[in-house]
């Protein structure tokens, strides 16, 4: 496997898109989850989220869920195991700065 | 209605789109310059503009009409698009790197068709200089026109990736 490290920290796009395909979603899905969750602080563009999509394809950290050609149904992302590892070890590097971030409490 | 424009400039373009559709006018075509609008509610659309990467447009036009943005009208690479205002704001390209590889992407566009023109150019040059004909002439100065514009876009796309990576 390759060194998944050096691939931190993530932006923030990317960090929210693999939340929002934790469970199979599409496109739009996770556009939308993503607005909610943030509040609407993050609002993902369609253009950057196709380029975001197609960068996690090329690493394997999502995969394409479902793809209904017949139906013309919307293509569906879920994470992959290589996906969650660095999801997991971006979410210990954010561990480390709110714990360290405490320390300027302590200068006070 | 139809209005015949020229515009090289898409972030231009764009603001005059808005500008349509807040004084009640929807761009419902676009061929060649000539741009068909149709009665809307002020404000209703918001319109973009972007350039289709050379091997994925459909994948891309059909995940775009998945996240509920509508393809106005096509010509060769340039797509407009919309979505109703009453949606939330929109915008193609949200982040920084998103937003500079946009710009990569028009400025390789523009680069190639500035190229295209400085050959035309050339030709048109050589054969204005022996036939002397004030129609060759009046083509050079046409093209050279043209290769300016496009020349214009160049710098634009360059000064904005710069303006972007100075932000990061």
């Amino acid at each position: 496997m390759i060194c998944l490290e050096s691939n931190l920290p993530l932006t923030e796009a990317i960090f929210y898109i693999l939340l929002a395909v934790r469970k199979p979603n599409h496109g739009y899905g996770i556009i939308q989850e993503v607005t909610e969750i943030t509040g609407g602080r993050v609002i993902l563009g369609p253009g950057t989220l196709y380029g975001a999509i197609n960068s996690l394809l090329s690493k394997k950290w999502i995969k394409l869920y479902s793809e209904d050609k017949t139906s013309r149904k919307k293509k569906e992302y879920l994470i992959t195991d290589d996906g969650k590892e660095v999801f997991y070890k971006e979410v210990k590097r954010l561990e480390e700065l709110i714990h360290n971030s405490k320390l300027m409490e302590e200068s006070v | 209605m139809k209005i015949f424009r020229l515009y090289y400039d898409m972030d231009e373009e764009v603001n005059w789109l808005h500008k349509m559709s807040s004084n009640g006018w929807a761009l419902k075509d676009f061929f060649l310059g000539l741009y068909t609008f149709v009665p809307c509610e002020p404000g209703e659309y918001i319109y973009q503009i972007d350039l289709l990467n050379d091997g994925d447009e459909k994948d891309y036009l059909e995940f775009l009409e998945d996240s509920g943005v509508e393809v106005v009208a096509r010509w060769f690479r340039w797509v407009y698009l919309r979505k109703k205002a009453k949606d939330g704001p929109f915008e193609l390209y949200t982040d920084i790197d998103s937003k500079i590889s946009y710009y990569i992407k028009v400025k390789k566009f523009f680069q190639t068709a500035l190229i295209l023109e400085i050959i035309c150019l050339l030709i048109e040059l050589g054969a204005a200089l022996t036939t002397k004909s004030p129609i060759y002439f009046s083509l050079t100065i046409l093209i050279g026109i043209i290769a300016l514009a496009l020349l214009r876009m160049v710098w634009k796309c360059q000064w904005k990736i710069e303006q972007l990576n100075r932000e990061k």
